[in-house]
C-alpha cells in the first residue's frame, strides 16, 4: 500500500515549444512508493511531461516540486531564474531516469557503465563502486553480462543494464520513457519483470509506457492525457474498467480492447 | 597604429584589376581539372590492373607534393622538354594536373555513391557501357560530387596565390608590387585578402544555388 | 646525378627538413588547441558569439594562406607585431589551421548521439565529465582519419613558408639549386621527400585509427 505522503507535487504546470502548447496545466501528486502510469495518444505530452519532472525540459509555467523542493528554477524569485547547474544535477541524482531508447555508453561494459556515476559523482573508490555496480547488475540478473559491451548485449540487456545504472545511485524516484517500446516482442517481458520486482519492493515510479498490460496490473494509479492536458489520474480499475468517464479515454483504450490486452 | 583606408581605396581598381587573372587561373584549372579527373577516374576504376595502378600513381603524387613544388618543377622544366609556354599557361596547366588528382577522387566516391543496381539495369537492358557511363553516371557523379567540386574551385582560387611566385601578375603578385611602393603591407594584404573572400563567397553562393537547382531537377546528394 | 653535390649541401638540406618538421609539428599542434578552444567554447555560446566564431572561420578559409601569411610577417609590425620568418610561419599555421580543426571537433561533437549525453547528465556527471569520459574518447576514433588529412595539407603548406624566408626545405633546395645551377635533381629529390612524408604520415594516421578502434570498441 502506497504511503499517503506526495513524494512530487505538481501545480499548474505548463510547457511550450514556440508557439505549440505541449502540457496544459497539469497538476498532479506522485505518491511515496507507488507508480504512476502515464499512458495517452501519440503527441499528448506524456513524455514532455515525464521530461520536465528532472528538468530536462524546462517547464514554462506552474510549479514541480519534490520532496519540497522546487525543481529547475530558483525558489522565489521572479522574473524566473533557473537553478545554477550544480544544484540541478543535485536534484536529478535523486531521480533514476530509463530512456526508450537505452542510452548506454557504447564504449564502456555494462559493469563500467552502471559504476560510471558511482566513480565521477559520489566519488566512491574503485572497488566500492564496482562492488556496487555488480550489485546493481545482480538486482536486473545480468551478473553475468557485467563484462559485455552493450554491443554484445541484446536490447532487453540494455535496457536492463541502463536500469541498473539508474538505481545504482539509489535515487528516490525512478522515471521510465517507454522503457519497452523500442525492443522485439520477446523481449519486453524481462524488462517490465525487473520493473514489477522494483515496484513490489516499493521503489516510486512514474512510467510512460503503451503497454497497457503493465498499467492495467501493476500500476496503483494511472493518468490519461490528451494533447496536453490531464484527463484524468486513478486507479487502474476505473480507468481500464467497462465505463470510463470520459470518452476519449474509451476510444484510445479501445485499439486495445480489440487486440485483447485490456 | 595608423591604418590607411586611403591607401586601399588608391589602389582597389589596380587590385581588382588583378583578380582577372586570379579567374582566368582557377576557371580554366578547373576545367582542366574536371575534363583531366574524369579520365583519371576512369582509368583509376578500370579493371586493366596498369591503368589502375597508373592513375593511383598519378593521384598520389600530386597529392603529395606541395602543389609549389609542382609549380616550379614544370616551370623551369618545360623549357628543357622543348615546350615554349606562355608563363601562363605553364601555370594554370600545372594547377589543372594537381587539381585533376583531386577531382578524381571527387569523382570516384561519387561514382561509389550510385547504387550499383542502375548499372545492373542498364546492362540487363543491353545498353553499352559508353552509352550508360555518358547518360546515366557520368551526370550522376557530376551532381553527387557538386559540393566538393565547388569545394575544389574555392581552393583553386585561393591556390592561384602560388602563381605570383612564378612572376604572374595575379592578385597576390600585385599586391606585392603595390606594397613594395607604398610600403602599406597591412592595408594592402587585407584589401588583398578580402577581395579573395569575395571571390569565394561568390562562388560558394553560386554553388548552393547550382546544388538546389540540381537537387529540384531530381537526384540523391552526397554526405547530407 | 652529382652525389658530391648532396653530399655538400646534405647538413643544410636536413637543417631545412628539421624546420620543415618544427613549423609543421608546432602549428599542427597549436592549431589542434586553438581549434579545440573554438570548438568548445562555439558548443557552450549564444547566437552572438557563435555568429563571431563562424564570421572567423568563414574568413580564415575564404583567403589564402599565403595572404594571411604575409598579413602576420609583413603587415605584422603594423600593429606592433614583430615576428621573424619561422614565428610567423607558426603563427599562421595556428591560424589558418584552427578553422579546420574547429570544425572537425565540431562534427565529432555532433555524431555523439545527443542521448547519451542526456543519461549522463541524468546521471548527474558534470559538463566536464561528460567531454572527458563520453564525448572524447568515442569522438577521438571518428575524427583521426579528417585530422590526420589536413594534417598532411599542413605538411605541403609548409613549402610556402619559403616565399618569406624561412629556412625550410624547399628554401634550401632553392638555394642549392642557384648555386650549383642544377635544377631537376634537387627539386625531383625534394618531390620525393614531401611524397614520402605524406605516404608515412597517412600510414601513421591508419595505425592510429585502428588502434584507437580496438582500444575504444564502438558499438
Amino acid at each position: 500500500m502506497p504511503d499517503q505522503a506526495p513524494i512530487i507535487t505538481v501545480r499548474g504546470m505548463s510547457k511550450f515549444f514556440g508557439e505549440f502548447q505541449a502540457l496544459a496545466d497539469i497538476t498532479l501528486d506522485v505518491r511515496r512508493s507507488e507508480v504512476l502510469c502515464l499512458i495517452g495518444p501519440s503527441g499528448s505530452g506524456k513524455s514532455t511531461l515525464l521530461r520536465c519532472l528532472n528538468f530536462l525540459e524546462p517547464y514554462d509555467s506552474g510549479e514541480v516540486r519534490m520532496e519540497g523542493r522546487l525543481i529547475g528554477w530558483q525558489e522565489g524569485v521572479v522574473p524566473r531564474r533557473p537553478l545554477p547547474a550544480s544544484t540541478l544535477r543535485e536534484q536529478r541524482r535523486q531521480i533514476g531516469m530509463v530512456f526508450q531508447q537505452f542510452n548506454l555508453w557504447p564504449h564502456f561494459t555494462a559493469l563500467q557503465n552502471v559504476a560510471e556515476a558511482l566513480l565521477q559523482v559520489r566519488n566512491l573508490p574503485r572497488d566500492q563502486a564496482m562492488a556496487r555496480a555488480e550489485a546493481a547488475l545482480e538486482k536486473v540478473n545480468l551478473s553475468d553480462k557485467a563484462g559485455n559491451y552493450p554491443s554484445g548485449l541484446s536490447g532487453g540487456q540494455q535496457q536492463r543494464v541502463a536500469i541498473a545504472r539508474a538505481i545504482a545511485m539509489e535515487p528516490s524516484l525512478m522515471l521510465f520513457d517507454e522503457p519497452t517500446s523500442a525492443l522485439d516482442p520477446e523481449l519486453v517481458g524481462e524488462v517490465l519483470s525487473v520493473m514489477k520486482a522494483m515496484a513490489a519492493e516499493g521503489m516510486t515510479m512514474v512510467v510512460v509506457t503503451h503497454e497497457m498490460g503493465f498499467a492495467a496490473h501493476v500500476a496503483d494509479r494511472v493518468a490519461f492525457l490528451d494533447q496536453g492536458r490531464l484527463v484524468a489520474c486513478l486507479p487502474p480499475a476505473e480507468i481500464f474498467g467497462r465505463d470510463p468517464s470520459d470518452p476519449r479515454i474509451h476510444s484510445f483504450l479501445q485499439t486495445y480492447r480489440e487486440r485483447n490486452v485490456v | 597604429m595608423d591604418f590607411s583606408f586611403g591607401v586601399i581605396l588608391h589602389n582597389l581598381p589596380y587590385l581588382i584589376a588583378a583578380a582577372k587573372w586570379t579567374l582566368l587561373i582557377s576557371l580554366v584549372g578547373m576545367a582542366i581539372s574536371i575534363g583531366l579527373g574524369v579520365f583519371i577516374c576512369a582509368a583509376r576504376m578500370s579493371r586493366a590492373r596498369w591503368l589502375a595502378a597508373a592513375a593511383a600513381l598519378y593521384i598520389s603524387f600530386f597529392r603529395g607534393v606541395p602543389l609549389l613544388v609542382q609549380l616550379l618543377i614544370f616551370f623551369y622544366m618545360l623549357p628543357h622538354i622543348g615546350l615554349d609556354l606562355p608563363a601562363i599557361a605553364a601555370a594554370i596547366l600545372s594547377v589543372g594536373m594537381c587539381s585533376a588528382a583531386y577531382t578524381a577522387e571527387i569523382l570516384r566516391g561519387a561514382f561509389q555513391t550510385i547504387p550499383a543496381g542502375q548499372t545492373e539495369a542498364a546492362k540487363a537492358l543491353g545498353i553499352a557501357p559508353a552509352s550508360y557511363w555518358r547518360r546515366i553516371l557520368v551526370p550522376q557523379a557530376l551532381r553527387l560530387g557538386m559540393p566538393s567540386l565547388i569545394n575544389e574551385l574555392i581552393l583553386l582560387v585561393k591556390v592561384s596565390s602560388l602563381a605570383s611566385v612564378v612572376g604572374i601578375g595575379e592578385l597576390t603578385r600585385v599586391a606585392q608590387n603595390i606594397t613594395g611602393q607604398t610600403y602599406r603591407p597591412l592595408e594592402i594584404y587585407i584589401a588583398a585578402a578580402a577581395i579573395y573572400f569575395v571571390i569565394n563567397l561568390i562562388i560558394s553562393q553560386l554553388g548552393r544555388l547550382a546544388e538546389r537547382r540540381m537537387q529540384l531537377a531530381g537526384g540523391a546528394r552526397l554526405g547530407v | 646525378m652529382e652525389y658530391e653535390l648532396f653530399l655538400r649541401y646534405g647538413p643544410a638540406l636536413l637543417h631545412g627538413f628539421g624546420v620543415t618538421l618544427l613549423a609543421w609539428v608546432v602549428g599542427s599542434f597549436g592549431g589542434l588547441v586553438l581549434g579545440f578552444v573554438i570548438a568548445v567554447v562555439y558548443r557552450w555560446s549564444g547566437r552572438g558569439l557563435r555568429t563571431l566564431l563562424q564570421a572567423y572561420i568563414e574568413l580564415i578559409r575564404g583567403t589564402p594562406f599565403m595572404i594571411q601569411l604575409f598579413i602576420l610577417y609583413y603587415g605584422g609590425p603594423g600593429i606592433g607585431l614583430v615576428l621573424s620568418p619561422v614565428q610567423a610561419g607558426i603563427l599562421s599555421f595556428v591560424v589558418y589551421g584552427s578553422p579546420y580543426f574547429a570544425e572537425i571537433f565540431r562534427s565529432g561533437f555532433n555524431a555523439i548521439p545527443p542521448g547519451q549525453i542526456e543519461a549522463a547528465r541524468c546521471v548527474g556527471l558534470t559538463e566536464t565529465t561528460i567531454m572527458r569520459r563520453i564525448i572524447l574518447p568515442q569522438m577521438l576514433v571518428l575524427i583521426t582519419a579528417p585530422l590526420t588529412n589536413f594534417v598532411i595539407i599542413l605538411s605541403k603548406e609548409t613549402a610556402i613558408l619559403s616565399v618569406v624566408t624561412v629556412p625550410e626545405l624547399l628554401y634550401e633546395t632553392q638555394t642549392m639549386a642557384a648555386e650549383t645551377f642544377t635544377y631537376v635533381e634537387p627539386f625531383l629529390v625534394l618531390s620525393l621527400c614531401y611524397w614520402l612524408l605524406v605516404i608515412v604520415t597517412a600510414r601513421l594516421g591508419q595505425m592510429v585509427e585502428t588502434r584507437a578502434m580496438r582500444h575504444l570498441k564502438r558499438a
